[in-house]
C-alpha cells in the first residue's frame, strides 16, 4: 500500500508540462516525451489532474533512472516533479 | 502509538492509500468465484447495453421492451461498480469531475464506437469476453487475448504517431473535487438498505438483485482501490515495460478459474455458463478491435466504468459511445441471425477433461507472467516512441 511522496518545499522546475484534464495513460507517455528535452539534472514539473499518475510516475521513474522529487497539492490538479537523471 | 493513531493508520491503509495491484488481482478473483456463487459469472458489456437498449426503446428504435435496469442481473452488477467505486473514490479524496481537452472527448467517442463493436464479435468486453471467459473454462477466452494483445499493439502505435502529429489543447474545469469523506459512508448504508429493499419485492428475480449489487459494489471498491486495470496489464509490458498489473490479471485468471471451475466439475453450476459460440475468428477479431480501442478510449469495459467513477469525462464518454453501440451492433448482428456464426462455443474440460483444463490455465497465465516478469528487466518488447 504506497504511500505519496511530498515534494521539498521551494522546488523550482525548468520546464512545466500541462497534462491537466489528460488521462492514463496520455500523462505518463507526454512525461516521457517532454523529458527528452530537458539536460541532466533538470527538474520537469508535470501538472496533472489523473489520480493514476500518483502510481505510473514515480514507478517509471524508478525504471527509467529518473528520480522522483514527489507531489505538490494544488487547486484542482497535483504538480509531480521529476529529475533528469 | 495509541489506539486511535493506530486506528487511523489501519484506516489510511484501507481507504487512503492504494493497494498493490496483486492484492487487487487476488481479491477481484475472490468476488469473481462469489458472482458465480450467487447466480452468474461477472459480466460489464451486458448491463450498459441493456441501458443502451432503453435509450433506442425510448426513442422508437427498438420495439421489444428491454429488462428492467432495477431488475436485470447485468445492469446491477454496474451499477455496484459504479457505486463501489464512487465509495472508494469519495472516501479517499480522489473523486472530481476532469473535464479532458477536445481531441481526447473524440477519442474517447470513436474508441467506445470500436469497442462496441470489438465486444459484439467476441460475445463481451475483457472482462465477458476475455477474464472471465477463461475462468468458465471458454476456450473463445483464450483468442480473445490473443486479439487483445495484437490489438493493444497497434493502439499504441496509434497513441505514439497521435503524439507526434497533435496536441490536445487545454483542459476543461476541474470541479466538485472536495466532496467530503462522509458520503462515502452515506453511500454504503444506501447500499445496503438498496439490497434489504429488493428483498420485500415481489418481482421475479428480485431476491438476486442484491447479490448482484453487493458483490459488484465490492468488486468497483476493489478496482479503484487498487487502480486495477486489465488495459494497462495489456499495454504497460510494451510501453514501459511495467509488468505488475499484467501479473495481477494473471494471477487473477487462475484463481478464478479454479473456484469457478470446481462450481462447475461439482455440477453446483452449469458448464454452459460463459461459454459462448465466439470460439474463433468473433474472439480473435473481436479481441482485436477491442484492445486496440481500449488503449485510445484509456480503459476497457471495467476500467472506464470505475473511472466514471471518479469523475472522468473522457471516460464517461467512452462508456456511453461504447454502449449505445455495442447495443445497435448486437441488435443488428441478432436480427441477421449471425451471433451463432462468430465461432463455436468450446468448453475445454469437454476436451481436455478438468485436469487438463486447469494445467493449460494455469500454464497459459504462468508463460504470460514470466514473459512479461523478463521483460521487465530486459525491455525486449517495449515499443520505442
Amino acid at each position: 500500500m504506497s504511500d505519496i511522496k511530498k515534494a521539498p518545499d521551494g522546488i523550482t522546475a525548468n520546464h512545466t508540462l500541462d497534462a491537466k484534464g489528460l488521462s492514463c495513460p496520455m500523462p505518463l507517455l507526454r512525461t516521457k516525451k517532454e523529458i527528452e528535452k530537458l539536460k541532466s539534472g533538470e527538474i520537469l514539473e508535470v501538472l496533472g489532474t489523473d489520480p493514476g499518475s500518483r502510481n505510473d510516475i514515480p514507478g517509471w521513474c524508478s525504471r527509467s533512472g529518473h528520480e522522483y522529487l514527489g507531489e505538490k497539492e494544488d487547486t484542482g490538479f497535483i504538480r509531480f516533479y521529476v529529475k533528469k537523471k | 502509538m495509541s489506539i486511535g493513531e493506530k486506528f487511523n493508520e489501519v484506516y489510511d491503509s484501507f481507504f487512503k492509500k492504494t493497494w498493490s495491484p496483486m492484492t487487487g488481482g487476488v481479491l477481484l478473483a475472490f468476488l469473481a468465484i462469489l458472482m458465480v456463487e450467487w447466480k452468474r459469472p461477472w459480466g460489464i458489456v451486458g448491463g450498459i447495453r441493456n441501458w443502451a437498449d432503453w435509450f433506442f426503446y425510448g426513442i422508437g428504435f427498438y420495439t421489444e421492451t428491454p429488462d428492467h435496469p432495477l431488475f436485470h442481473s447485468g445492469s446491477m452488477m454496474d451499477m455496484g461498480l459504479l457505486a463501489g467505486a464512487w465509495i472508494s473514490a469519495v472516501l479517499a479524496r480522489e473523486f472530481a469531475f476532469r473535464v479532458p481537452p477536445m481531441l481526447e472527448i473524440w477519442k474517447g467517442l470513436i474508441a467506445g464506437i470500436f469497442m462496441g463493436l470489438g465486444a459484439t464479435l467476441a460475445f463481451g468486453c475483457n472482462v465477458g469476453g476475455f477474464y472471465s471467459a477463461i475462468q468458465n473454462l471458454s476456450a473463445s477466452g483464450f483468442t480473445m487475448m490473443i486479439g487483445l494483445i495484437a490489438g493493444v499493439v497497434v493502439g499504441l502505435k496509434y497513441i505514439y504517431w497521435e503524439m507526434e502529429h497533435f496536441t490536445p489543447g487545454p483542459a476543461g474545469p476541474t470541479f466538485l473535487g472536495n466532496l467530503p469523506p462522509f458520503l462515502g459512508w452515506v453511500a454504503i448504508i444506501g447500499l445496503i438498505a438498496a439490497g434489504y429493499a429488493y428483498t420485500s419485492s415481489e418481482v421475479e428475480g428480485a431476491n438476486l438483485m442484491p447479490g448482484y449489487l453487493l458483490i459488484g459494489a465490492g468488486i468497483g471498491f476493489v478496482f479503484h482501490r487498487s487502480r486495477l486495470c486489465m488495459v494497462n496489464g495489456f499495454r504497460e509490458p510494451f510501453m514501459t515495460g511495467e509488468a505488475a498489473m499484467g501479473k495481477a490479471v494473471a494471477m487473477s485468471i487462475i484463481l478464478g478459474a479454479l473456484g469457478i471451475g470446481l462450481l462447475k466439475f461439482t455440477g453446483l453450476r452449469g458448464t454452459g455458463l460463459y461459454v459462448e459460440t465466439a470460439f474463433g475468428w468473433g474472439s480473435l477479431v473481436g479481441g482485436f478491435i477491442f484492445g486496440a480501442a481500449m488503449v485510445v478510449a484509456g480503459g476497457c469495459g471495467s476500467g472506464s466504468l470505475w473511472r466514471v467513477a471518479e469523475g472522468q469525462i473522457k471516460l464517461w464518454v467512452v462508456i456511453i459511445s461504447f454502449a449505445l453501440s455495442n447495443s445497435l451492433f448486437r441488435h443488428w448482428f441478432e436480427a441477421n441471425e449471425w451471433m451463432e456464426k462468430l465461432g463455436s462455443a468450446v468448453f475445454l474440460p469437454d476436451i481436455l477433461g478438468y485436469g487438463g483444463t486447469f494445467l493449460l490455465v494455469i500454464a497459459a497465465m504462468f508463460i504470460w507472467y514470466l514473459v512479461i516478469d523478463w521483460n521487465e528487466d530486459s525491455n525486449a518488447l517495449v515499443i520505442e516512441m
